[in-house]
């Protein structure tokens, strides 16, 4: 017993503080676990069923698992979001690290711009993203007008297999771009200004300073973006869902169909959710696959100032 | 007394003959009378039309005052983006609403998961003739070896043509009739199609109930899925020279692409006719309220062409039906509240708020009237479903036929032959399973 108090601290008066902590740390802890702990054990045992909700589920072992190996439906959904990912993810952390460099300087009006770019941050998804799906209705949408003058007003963008994609990619990135900045923001006011003013005592210029200087400093807030990245774009939902609602959701023979998408179709359409299950364990087994490949990998490239990794 | 009973027997004749064709039936005796309840309880409802909610609330007033004292229902509206989802949430954990409101091509999924009540041994106990219903409106709420009708149809809704008056005039085209043919309908539609002002002739091609079936439908088959819900019917010759027809018309620019409208719901195409951008459209009577009320020029509306072999106008014709819980605890109370709705009392509520049609036949005259003194003619929508075709498609299959397929002829230009084919792939597959 009193080995098990031991845990808590040495003596009563370092226990009454763990207690404290233990008990104002609780309300999170039990949230967590109600809300998410236990539903992460519960979509385990679903995985392993035959159920549609309704009747009795059945036992079929790893037969889910089994069905989603072969099932050309995972694998289109797989497909897609890769190719999210290799759009979404360069281009958005290009454009946000650039952003965060202008807004880094002495700028006239510089919060206010720092605000238009958060902005898409905090509107509501649904919202921005409708608005984007009126932009690129094809002849008389925004974009429609802007690709008149070389011919291309009426590229159907949202119902066209090869396109619909860019359409969903701009939303994603244009949303995000204000968080990353936020982020690559932060990383370089952290940077110390001597470095940059010994540099430049040397005769460094600016393109030398970004690479020796910046970049690598920056490189453990990049890192962190990108894992942040990778996450998130597994998991993009709410723009294919809204932009191809009125046209046919997921795209045509869903060409925009994300796992997400597919695991939501998947439960909801199709009533199948002991195999919506596995699809959720599949993709959280592919986001932790990338992100343990990218922590593994990070060591090549991630300068750690304080030099403690 | 011998004198007059020649004559009126003759009267009697011709009142029952012209009964018979769906206007009006005898008002004397009710076509579907209420019951009192053998004993009130607590009861959940649960609806998905806003629209419906108030006149809903007031007959269950009037049920409980009347017929079931001491009876408490609570009403819930949930939008039709969400209905469904809820719906199968609450089938999953076990707790319907002892009452809820079903479509026609959603209904299998829960009378084969046994989710819903038969009502059949409650139509036969209230000495209910179900006949009286237009086997459109019953016939896809049919369940199980005996054919036992599972659901209390609330309305009907039947697709005629809207039309803009203003645009015809300033194209110097005549007003179309009933009597219209495709041919009558391509000439118009290219007649009005105006492409230096944005303008096209027509968009008659969205989403299953409101477009392009029922070009298929007056043909003479069934389209999409045939009756006994064994096989696509979109590859048979006929379906194709409909398809084919439409596609003619978008192709020549007379119709715009699903893009152009932004989206491939009869809502869509609806929204784009209100804003003045085509000059016919194919709807619904559920449309009427939103047609008086936003459209800012003068229209009326017509019953759908003929095709000129079979000069058939049909429309396809949608109830939204009543059901109960399989695992209700009030089931007999249930049944009770649902016969109410349905009765000539019930649905008088519906008739006289205007907007829906009520399925009782006995209604019908009360819902046209409930227009008033307007220039449209209600009476097509009425006279659209003396030849109508019942509703064949299901959940599962919706978006190939309402939306790829769609996409694939009116969007990405894809040939007739080729849609349908792949639309038929996933069709089959799809009543194979089953």
């Amino acid at each position: 017993m009193t080995a098990f108090l031991d845990l808590f601290g040495k003596t009563p008066l370092t226990r009454r503080r763990a207690y404290w902590g233990l008990a104002l740390v609780a309300p999170n802890v039990l949230g967590l676990l109600f809300f998410f702990g236990i539903p992460v054990v519960l979509a385990f045992r679903t995985s392993l069923l035959d159920w549609n909700g309704i009747r009795p589920p059945v036992e079929i072992g790893l037969g889910n698992f089994e069905h989603l190996l072969n099932d050309p439906a995972f694998w289109n959904a797989f497909g897609v979001t890769l190719k999210l990912l290799a759009v979404v993810i360069p281009i958005g952390m290009v454009l946000s690290l650039v952003v965060a460099l202008m807004l880094n300087r002495k700028l006239h009006g510089r919060s206010f711009f720092r605000v238009v770019y958060f902005l898409p941050v905090v509107t509501s998804t649904v919202a921005a993203t409708m608005a984007w799906t009126w932009m690129f209705q094809p002849r008389y949408g925004l974009i429609a007008n802007v690709l008149a003058p070389i011919g291309l007003q009426d590229l159907n963008w949202l119902t066209r297999p090869d396109l619909v994609l860019f359409p969903i990619a701009a939303v994603v990135i244009w949303q995000r771009l204000g968080f990353d900045m936020i982020l690559f923001l932060a990383g370089l006011q952290a940077i110390p200004r001597q470095l940059y003013d010994a540099a430049r005592m040397d005769g460094a210029d600016g393109i030398r300073m970004f690479r020796h200087i910046t970049l690598p400093l920056l490189s453990p807030t990049t890192f962190l973006v990108l894992i942040l990245q990778v996450i998130s774009a597994i998991q993009i939902f709410d723009q294919v869902y809204i932009m191809t609602a009125r046209t046919t959701r997921g795209g045509m023979n869903d060409s925009a169909t994300t796992l997400s998408l597919f695991l939501y179709e998947t439960a909801f359409t199709n009533s199948d959710l002991g195999y919506s299950a596995a699809i959720a364990l599949a993709m959280f087994a592919i986001t932790l696959l990338l992100t343990v490949a990218q922590i593994t990998l990070q060591r090549r490239w991630v300068y750690y100032e304080s030099g403690s990794e | 007394m011998t004198k007059f009973a020649r004559p009126l027997a003759l009267v009697l004749v011709a009142a029952l003959f012209f009964g018979v064709t769906g206007v009006t039936l005898a008002q004397d005796a009710p076509a579907i009378a209420p019951q009192a309840c053998a004993e009130p309880g607590e009861l959940t409802m649960r609806v998905w039309d806003e629209n419906w909610a108030a006149v809903i609330q007031e007959s269950i007033d009037a049920w409980v005052a009347d017929y079931c004292p001491g009876a408490v229902v609570t009403l819930e509206v949930v939008p039709w983006d969400q209905y469904w989802t809820l719906l199968r949430t609450n089938a999953t954990s076990g707790d319907l609403p002892d009452v809820f409101n079903v479509s026609q091509d959603r209904f299998f999924f829960y009378a084969e998961n046994g989710a819903v009540l038969d009502l059949q041994p409650y139509w036969d106990e209230f000495g209910v003739d179900t006949t009286l219903w237009g086997s459109g409106m019953i016939d896809p709420y049919r369940w199980g070896e005996a054919d036992d009708l599972y659901a209390a149809p609330v309305n009907w809704d039947t697709i005629v043509v809207f039309y803009n008056k203003d645009m015809f005039d300033a194209a110097g085209v005549e007003y179309p009739t009933s009597a219209w043919t495709w041919d009558d309908f391509a000439a118009a539609s290219a007649a009005l199609t105006d492409p230096a002002n944005d303008v096209y002739g027509s968009a008659v091609y969205s989403e299953y109930q409101a477009g392009y079936t029922n070009f298929i439908a007056s043909t003479g088959i069934p389209p999409v899925v045939g009756a006994g819900r064994t096989e696509c019917t979109l590859d048979e010759p006929r379906s194709i020279e409909a398809l084919e027809f439409l596609q003619g018309l978008y192709a020549e620019g007379y119709m715009p692409s699903v893009s152009v409208m932004g989206g491939a719901s009869a809502t869509d195409s609806f929204n784009f006719w209100l804003a003045g951008r085509v000059a016919m459209v194919t709807n619904g009577s559920w449309s009427l309220p939103t047609a008086i009320e936003q459209a800012t020029f003068n229209w009326d509306v017509v019953q759908l062409p003929r095709n000129p072999e079979t000069e058939r106008t049909r429309s396809i014709v949608h109830s939204v039906g009543y059901v109960a819980a399989g695992n209700s605890d009030v089931p007999d109370l249930a049944a009770n509240l649902i016969l109410y709705l349905v009765s000539d009392e019930g649905s008088a509520f519906f008739a006289n708020a205007g907007g829906v049609a009520p399925a009782n036949p006995a209604q019908q005259q009360a819902w046209v009237e409930s227009f008033g003194d307007t220039t449209v003619n209600i009476q097509a929508f009425v006279d659209a479903l003396e030849d109508s075709q019942g509703v064949t498609v299901f959940d599962e299959i919706w978006d190939a036929a309402n939306t790829e397929l769609v996409i694939n002829i009116f969007d990405l230009n894809v040939s007739v032959a080729d849609a349908v084919a792949q639309a038929c792939g996933f069709i089959d597959a799809q009543l194979a399973a089953q």
